[in-house]
Formats: C-alpha cells, structure tokens, sequence
C-alpha cells in the first residue's frame, strides 16, 4: 500500500463523516445516527471474524489433512 | 409475440436425451439451443398460465407462472446459457447430459405446480447433479459424489414424506404455502427443502462437493440446486420466524468457515451458505419488501457467484492447484482472469453500481423496518466476511501474496466470453436495477441508491479492508482441513457399516452351516439310494447345479462391489427412484 492509497481512502472516509454530520439522517435503525458507526463496525467486524475464526479453528475445527485418510 | 405454453424442463431433458446423437465436435454448441428455446419461451409466459395433465384422479400441473417462479425460471436458463459458454471447449459427453438433466430438474420444480412433478424435478437433479462430482474421477470425487448422492436422496424422503402425509391430510396435490408451524407434513416438507438450501447441519453436503466438483459442474451447481430450493422456500414457507435465525445464522456460519478453508472454491462454497443466509432470513421475515429482496438477491447471487466460480475454475484448470498454500503470484500472468473475477467480488460484497448493493440491501432494510436490530446487525457483520474473504483473502493469496512460481496454460477464449458476459450483467443490474425490480413479485418501493445508503458501504468496506491489511497474514492459507458436519455423516456411515456388518455375518454364518449341513445330508441321502439314475440326478443337483449357481451369484456381487461404484449407484439410484415412485403412487391409490 502506497502513501496515496491511504490517503485516498481516509479521504473518502472524511467525505462521509462529513456528509453524516450535516445531511439529515433517514434510514429506520439507530446506529445509522451516530456518525462514524460503521467505520467503528467495519474495523471491530472484521478483526473479530477473523480472530474468533482463527480461535474456533485452533480449539475444534482445524485438522490435519490427512484426518480422514484412515477414517 | 407469440406465447407457447410449454413446459421449459422439456428442452433441456430433450436435449439431454439427444446429446449422445449428436457429433462431438458440435455438442457443446448444441448444448447451448435448449437454455436459449427456455429462455425465449419464458419470456413469453404469463402470469397464471397453466399446463395440466390428469393423471390417476391428480391434476399433474408442469406449468403454472406465477409472479415468483417466473424471474426463477428466467435466471436459471439464463445461467445455463452462461455456463454452457464456459463449458464450450469441454468434451465431455457424461458432463454435458448430467448438465442438461440437472437444469431440467431445476426448471421443472420452478414451475412445478403440485407436489408429486416438484418431487419429481428434486430428484432427478439430485441423481443428474451427482454426475458432476463423479465425472472429476478422482478418488475423492466418488466418495464425495456417493456422500452428496445418499445426503440428498435422505431429504427427497423427507419431502416426499411430507407431501404423502399433507396429500393424506388434505386430499390435494396442490402446492400451497404453509402457515407457520403448520402441521408435521409442513415440518417435514421443510426439513427437505432445508437439505437443499444447506441450512446448518444439513449443509456438509455443499461445502464439501462444490470445491470437488469439476470446473465446469460446479458452475451450474453453485447455481441451481440451492436457489430452486430458496425459490420453494419463499413460495411454501414465507414467515416462518424460524427462518429469520436459521438465515442469519447461516450468514455467519459460512463466514467464520470460509476464513479457515484453503480451498478456493471451498471459500467460495461456503459462502454460497453465507449469502443464501441472506435469502433464507428474507423468507423468515416475510414481508412483501422481505420477499422481494430474497427474489432480486437469488437473481444477483447467482450471477456475480457464478463468475466467482468461473473465475476460481479457471485457476484450477490453468494451473491445476486450487489451494492457497500452493498458489499465488498470478496476477501478472492472468491480469483479465484477475478484473473478471474482481467484478463478481465487488458485487457479492455489495460495492455501490454492482449487484449485491441493489439485492442485499433490501434484505438488510426490510429486517431494519420490522425492527429486527439484532438480525439486521449480524447480517451487516455477515457482509463484512463476505467481502473480507472473496474480496480479499482468496484474490490476495491467489494472485498476489507469495509467487507460486506457477506457470498457468492458456485459458481457453469461451472462459474469458463467458465471465466477461457474467461481470458486465453484475455491473448493468448494478448500474440500472429497475429492469430487474420491475419483475419482482410485489411492487418495489425500496430505492437502493439514497445517500446514507453509500455512506454505510463506504465506510463498512474501505475500514474491513484496513482490518483486512494489517492482519492479511493470518488469512494466509493453512494446511489444514476445516472439519464440518460431514465428520458426522461420515461417521454415521461407519456405525452404519458396524452394526451392520455383525449381523449379516453372522447370518451368513449360519447360513454357510446350514447349507453344508444339507449337502452332506443330500449326499448322504444320494448314495443311500443305490439306483443309478436316481443317484445321478441328485448329484447333478446337489453337488453341481445348486452349488454353481450360488457360486455364480455371489460372484456378480463380488465383482459389483469390488467394480466400479459408480456404475452400481447409478442403477441403485435409478432403481431407488423407481422404487419410491411406486410407493407414491400405490399410497395414493389407497388414500383415494
């Protein structure tokens, strides 16, 4: 990832916060008022899945690849 | 225009049957005439046609046009003229038959108008479907094939089983939708189709056959058996409440399974469970609005999925490798492969002007509207993975990440053709949704482009892809296997095995003794008699013709069990059909 990069999506990020703040909200849920709610989603979402995955795959479901070869 | 009233199914299970006829080197083209006559056809169904044939004191209806199975019906000859371009360069007589079947199978519960030609269609792509699992020829396919076969002929009982209790209930064939919790025929009903739509633990089946499958079988699979089954399911069971959590836990299900597959298009199968989640939910919550979006989501889905199965098939077939751990680094060398696949990617995570932000969103609204918080919340986390995973994990490690030093072969023209018309249909729906909206079943209020609506999946997809970033290397994949509910299956089968194998040897034990014990009586019993002519006789019996013919016997057995599976399962299968039909229509003759 290069610097623009970055930049282009923080950018883009500012974009719709800014529009969050002074546009008035109209969809029926409650989390669409607070502003930034789906960054914060976005982010926690994403990290959840993958650790929470990653630990059920460690605790039960990951198994060697020849687990079913003398099943 | 002129309307023909026939059944679509006939096309295709024509050309199935005319197949074998016609030269190799034109078949693949020929295959494409029945999805385009079905196609044609469809178009020119109106609402409330009927074709019906009595048939025993039944009203057997192989057509009836509503206004939901319609875009069904549309979708699905729309995909096999897809698939059948992507499937031009193959020769493959077995595959292109079992194809055929299988979207006649498709087409005819789409437009099945009672229980028993429904029934019919169920089965007949179960058996079809199988063929394209068996015709990869590997080891693992047959066994996987047999698993998948046996799975779905458990749930065409259940369906079947269902639909005698509610024609004994009701004295009518009829399909008719279910109130919630309904009667035992309803819940058994549901249980079958359940088998179908893979909803947890009936799933193993999907997500251990699709990635088995060959590269062209799993196109038409990822498309047609579970969205028939999600079509069935809105038409019977719309707001069942259950459905709300079987969906979104599906949507979450897939998604923590697909972060640990290694197999590209076991990633991708899982999320066919993940986003038929969606579908499930909007059935659950039965709305007008709810029902609506499970139709436009079934009709993205199957696109931008089909073009994701495409896209990973092509690696498969260039490079022969379909594991993360052995692949990567491709992207110089299938840059348009990459784009392609990349267009299916940014419409299954709902990107603004591809088609899952004008399907999805509807399902995710209408659950927000009937102030269901928490399956709204989830089924945004549940989006969040679908992006994560076939937007990032699988293109990142396999065109990116570390060089596989992999060199692919040239990927045949029709691939690219084919994929090409898949990603521009997910931008056109994306970009203009009204032809698709203007189709469905009720009057569609919901206007997906809105302001808050772009900021949401802005914000959503732009900060999974930062998460995404800074712990892409724990997404790398892994050598492992990620155990699902075919473990149990599998062991199912073992006990099976166990309990049944002491048993019958044990009487075949006896047997053995008692017929040892006979022929030494007999023989006894023979040189007792001194007569010649007597004493022959018995002997030619006793000790040649009896003996030669269980010999022979168990002979033919030996050599069925040890041969090849395939054959045996196929004329099981045929045999198993047959079987049922017999007892359906012997039932029915009883109840009437």
């Amino acid at each position: 990832m290069k610097t623009w990069h970055w930049a282009t999506l923080l950018g883009l990020t500012l974009i719709t916060v800014v529009i969050q703040l002074l546009v008035p909200y109209t969809k029926p849920s409650w989390w669409d008022k607070i502003p930034t709610f789906y960054v914060v989603y976005g982010f926690i979402g994403c990290t959840l899945i993958i650790f929470v995955s990653k630990w059920l795959g460690k605790l039960m479901i990951q198994k060697d690849e020849k687990f079913y070869d003398n099943f | 225009m002129i309307t023909f009233n026939i059944p679509p199914f006939l096309f295709f299970l024509l050309g199935g049957l005319l197949l074998p006829l016609i030269p190799q080197r034109l078949r693949a083209g020929i295959f494409l005439i029945p999805p385009l006559l079905s196609l044609w056809i469809i178009f020119g169904l109106e609402q409330g046609t009927r074709v019906a044939v009595d048939f025993m004191h039944f009203e057997l209806i192989f057509l009836q046009v509503t206004n939901l199975n319609w875009i069904f019906g549309i979708i699905f000859s729309l995909i096999s003229v897809i698939a059948g371009i992507y499937a031009l360069h193959m020769d493959d007589l077995r595959q292109q038959v079992a194809a055929s079947f299988y979207a006649a199978g498709a087409l005819c519960v789409t437009f099945a108008g009672d229980f028993l030609v429904l029934f019919l269609g169920w089965e007949l792509m179960a058996v079809a479907s199988t063929f394209l699992i068996w015709a990869r020829g590997t080891t693992e396919a047959v066994a996987t094939g047999m698993r998948y076969f046996l799975f779905h002929i458990f749930g065409g009982v259940l369906l079947l089983g269902g639909v005698l209790l509610h024609v004994a209930d009701t004295g009518s064939l009829e399909l008719t939708s279910f109130a919630s919790g309904e009667s035992l025929a309803a819940w058994l009903i549901l249980a079958g189709v359940a088998v179908n739509v893979a909803i947890p633990p009936l799933h193993a089946w999907l997500s251990e056959s699709y990635p088995t499958a060959t590269v062209t079988g799993a196109v038409f699979m990822s498309a047609l058996t579970t969205k028939s089954a999600v079509y069935v399911l809105a038409s019977l069971f719309a707001g069942w409440q259950i459905l709300i959590f079987m969906g979104v836990l599906m949507a979450l299900y897939g998604v923590v399974y697909a972060v640990l597959a290694n197999d590209i298009r076991g990633i991708l199968a899982y999320h066919i469970i993940s986003q038929v989640g969606y579908m499930v939910a909007g059935v659950g919550i039965g709305t007008e609005m709810s029902i609506n979006g499970t139709t436009a989501h079934a009709f993205s889905h199957i696109l931008y999925k089909a073009l994701l199965f495409m896209g990973a098939g092509v690696v498969l077939y260039t490079t022969g490798k379909s594991k993360l751990t052995e692949l990567g680094g491709l992207y110089s060398k299938q840059k348009l492969v990459f784009w392609l696949y990349m267009i299916g990617a940014f419409s299954i995570s709902g990107f603004p002007f591809f088609n899952g932000f004008i399907s999805k969103s509807i399902i995710v609204a209408s659950a927000g509207y009937e102030a269901m918080d928490v399956a709204a919340l989830l089924l945004i986390l549940a989006s969040i993975g679908t992006f994560l995973h076939t937007g990032l994990k699988l293109p990142y490690w396999t065109w990116f990440g570390q060089d596989s030093d992999l060199t692919p072969t040239k990927t045949p023209t029709n691939m690219i053709w084919a994929m090409g018309i898949t990603a521009f249909l997910c931008t056109f729906f994306g970009v203009y949704p009204w032809l698709l909206y203007d189709k469905l079943p009720y009057p569609q209020l919901y206007n997906p482009f809105q302001l808050y609506h772009f900021i949401e999946m802005t914000q959503l997809l732009i900060f999974t892809y930062i998460a995404f970033w800074v712990f892409r290397k724990k997404l790398a994949g892994e050598p492992y296997i990620a155990v699902d509910f075919e473990f149990f299956y599998r062991l199912a089968a073992k006990g099976v095995i166990i309990i049944a194998y002491k048993p019958v040897a044990l009487v075949d034990n006896w047997l053995g003794n008692i017929y040892a014990g006979f022929t030494r009586s007999m023989k006894g019993l023979a040189t007792f008699f001194i007569f010649n002519k007597c004493e022959g006789a018995l002997d030619k019996t006793v000790h040649y013709l009896l003996p030669k013919t269980i010999v022979q016997g168990g002979n033919s057995l030996l050599k069925i069990i040890r041969g090849d599976a395939r054959d045996l399962t196929s004329a099981m299968s045929y045999i198993l059909i047959l079987t049922i039909l017999l007892i359906f229509v012997s039932l029915l003759r009883m109840i009437t």
